[in-house]
């Protein structure tokens, strides 16, 4: 149990590269916050440093209140789920798993008994005594997580823990991974790209870019009040609709332009002295046509079933637009329609910075 | 109606051919490689008048262990029992006069050897393990370094080995040996090793950190036994090098303190009189240790270790 605190850390290569650049970060004791980002944005190379794989360049990393900075990784009290599982070949399931607690000299009674609660725990007790070579991949995942488990650790991280399984498992281990957090009670530390995965997990959610923090928030406030074009873009499946056009301040309500299409835009719309804007809409944001709210109309260029749901792929003003409509509405390509739009549901941004134009949002 | 569709075999002729051919190609390189060792071992058993009889005994008609029971008989360092053998003079039968020597370089090369394969991995394990898996400014020419030092030929070396020898106090001495084998050998085992390590997952060194291992106890708890086939490889190797090795063991060594297995061998023939029995018996105990190390650690020079390392 510990919280950690990383101040103004960061992280350069020889080549002057910067890899993370100026992290601050506060995570509180049992807090489980996801490091999100596309591969490159210093999402591993944050979790390293915690662990003490790679040397901290500049800043402070805390263990409550102890600078961490150049304990080796082996004197920090933290336990590690890798991708790749990177479980030791020539070692039994069960050495694998109790080798932690052999480097920490844990009586023999003990670690077996330890040993054996993780296994039960993770189902995997018959394959205690098989070599990582005899085991598939979900069984090796378990067994990675059992090894860090076993140790019980101040600090446990994971570095995509669950990339390298089938689709149905990874969501199966989601869940399990949640009642892990649970009933350990201790501080989570989890790196992914998959948005879905941190939306799922996270108390909070770090998303990275380049090194660089976008946002910091819970899931859902990264989801609804994102404060950029990339953090909006990031989350979301299908990725939110980005739609060019003009700010216009003519009537007293602030409103989206583009040729034809006048949306009218939530009230507080942030001074800007631009007028170039973006407007962000995702795919669910759309609903029937009510009365007082801006409406979107396009021609369906394609409509795809999904099953539960029903994509539509609008041509607005020779803009592409993607939407999900219920899967009864029965649309045919090459019609028009006419779609509701919720203004406090709908995203504004700066063209030229990025940055959300809505308040609260930075 | 159905349409028969004959799948054209393959012509069953060429196979055959090619079988037929490849068998042959083995058999005749199997015999140009072993036929050596097996007149070694044969002649070994043989008297001298027997081994140039014509047509050479592949199979001794006669079979006589005189020959070894000469050297384990020899009195190490009396330089002249120098004696026909029973069955007289004409026979080559002669014990060379330094027979007794063998047994004696026998135990230099050995104790050579083993020092040799020692510290080969003393060192080099600990050296390719930075180069593989630390990341640490002048890693590329710490390599570079130690692989440059192999691109000079070992006879270019003798001379300033030499000189560096004779100044250091060491010519005939075993020292001597072992410091410029030492200096022929490593390179090639840190470079083996290396990149053995190097094939080694990151994670695994990463995760076994994490689980509490100093960088020292990663390399000897992890990376050791994943890298037994690759270790067994660079000792054999420092081990043969050294028990074959020849040019720098004429230049340092004079006595028979200090003379190792290849310089006695070849100072039975520089006697008046070539004993080919001898001879051969004395190379057949000089092949014995490298080929019994071989047997012995045949089993660990298979790879396959890493397999279910990381996701497979």
């Amino acid at each position: 149990m510990a919280r950690i605190r990383l101040q103004s850390v960061s992280k350069a290569y020889g080549g002057g590269q910067a890899a993370v650049t100026d992290l601050t970060l506060d995570i509180a004791d049992r807090e489980f916050v996801v490091l999100l980002g596309p591969s490159g944005c210093g999402k591993s190379t944050t979790l390293n440093m915690v662990a003490g794989l790679e040397e901290i360049t500049r800043g402070t990393l805390l263990f409550d209140d102890e600078v961490m900075n150049h304990t080796p990784a082996h004197k920090r009290d933290v336990a590690m789920v890798f991708q790749s599982y990177a479980l030791y070949p020539h070692k039994s399931v069960f050495e694998n798993i109790a080798f932690g607690l052999r480097m920490r000299r844990v009586p023999e009674a003990e670690l077996t008994r330890r040993v054996h609660d993780a296994a039960e725990r993770l189902e995997i007790t018959h394959l205690l005594q098989r070599r990582p070579s005899q085991l598939s991949g979900g069984q090796r995942q378990r067994v990675a997580l059992g090894r860090a488990m076993v140790r019980q650790p101040a600090v446990f991280l994971m570095d995509e823990p669950l990339s390298n399984l089938d689709a149905s498992l990874r969501i199966a281990m989601r869940a399990q991974i949640r009642h892990l957090h649970a009933e350990m009670r201790t501080t989570f530390l989890y790196v992914t790209h998959d948005q879905a995965e941190a939306l799922t997990l996270a108390d909070r959610i770090v998303l990275m870019r380049d090194g660089v923090v976008q946002q910091l928030g819970t899931p859902h406030d990264i989801y609804e009040r994102p404060r950029n074009m990339f953090v909006a873009a990031f989350l979301g499946s299908p990725a939110i609709n980005f739609l060019d056009g003009q700010l216009s301040t003519e009537s007293d309500a602030p409103c989206f332009r583009r040729g034809e299409l006048s949306i009218t835009l939530p009230p507080g719309i942030a001074a800007t002295a631009t007028r170039d804007i973006v407007l962000g809409l995702r795919a669910e944001d759309v609903g029937p046509v009510q009365d007082g709210f801006p409406v979107l109309r396009g021609m369906v260029d394609t409509a795809m079933p999904t099953g539960s749901d029903q994509f539509l792929g609008l041509k607005v003003g020779g803009n592409d637009v993607f939407v999900r409509v219920g899967k009864d509405s029965a649309v045919r390509e090459g019609e028009t329609i006419s779609l509701g739009l919720n203004p406090a549901r709908l995203h504004v941004f700066d063209k030229a910075s990025g940055l959300s134009l809505l308040h609260g949002h930075s | 109606m159905t349409i028969v569709v004959n799948t054209p075999s393959r012509p069953l002729l060429p196979i055959v051919v090619r079988g037929c051919g490849l068998a042959v190609a083995s058999l005749l390189l199997l015999f140009y490689l072993l036929a050596p060792v097996a007149w070694l071992a044969s002649s070994s058993l043989q008297t001298g008048r027997e081994i140039v009889s014509v047509p050479p005994h592949w199979i001794p008609d006669h079979p006589t262990l005189r020959n070894f029971k000469a050297i384990f008989s020899a009195i190490p360092g009396l330089g002249a029992s120098e004696a026909p053998a029973p069955d007289g003079t004409n026979s080559g039968g002669f014990i060379p006069s330094t027979a007794g020597n063998l047994l004696p370089a026998m135990l230099n090369s050995l104790i050579v050897a083993s020092i040799v394969v020692l510290l080969n991995l003393i060192v080099g394990v600990p050296a390719a393990y930075a180069i593989a898996k630390i990341r640490f400014r002048g890693r590329n020419l710490a390599l570079y370094t130690v692989l440059a030092t192999r691109v000079i030929p070992d006879i270019a070396l003798v001379v300033p080995f030499f000189l560096v020898v004779r100044k250091l106090g060491l010519l005939d001495s075993l020292t001597s040996l072992i410091v410029t084998y030492l200096a022929i050998t490593v390179p090639f085992s840190v470079f083996v090793l290396a990149s053995t390590f190097e094939q080694l997952p990151d994670d695994l060194d990463r995760a076994a950190r994490v689980d509490g291992c100093s960088r020292s106890q990663v390399l000897l708890r992890i990376f050791l036994p994943l890298a037994r086939p690759a270790l067994v490889a660079v000792g054999l190797f420092a081990f043969l090098a050294s028990w074959n090795e020849f040019l720098l063991a004429l230049m340092f060594t004079q006595t028979a303190a200090s003379q190792t297995l290849p310089i006695i061998v070849a100072a039975f023939t520089s006697d008046f009189t070539v004993s080919f029995s001898f001879l051969n018996a004395a190379g057949v105990l000089a092949v014995l240790p490298p080929a019994i190390l071989a047997v012995v650690f045949e089993r660990y020079i298979v790879s396959g270790l890493t397999a279910g390392a990381v996701k497979g």
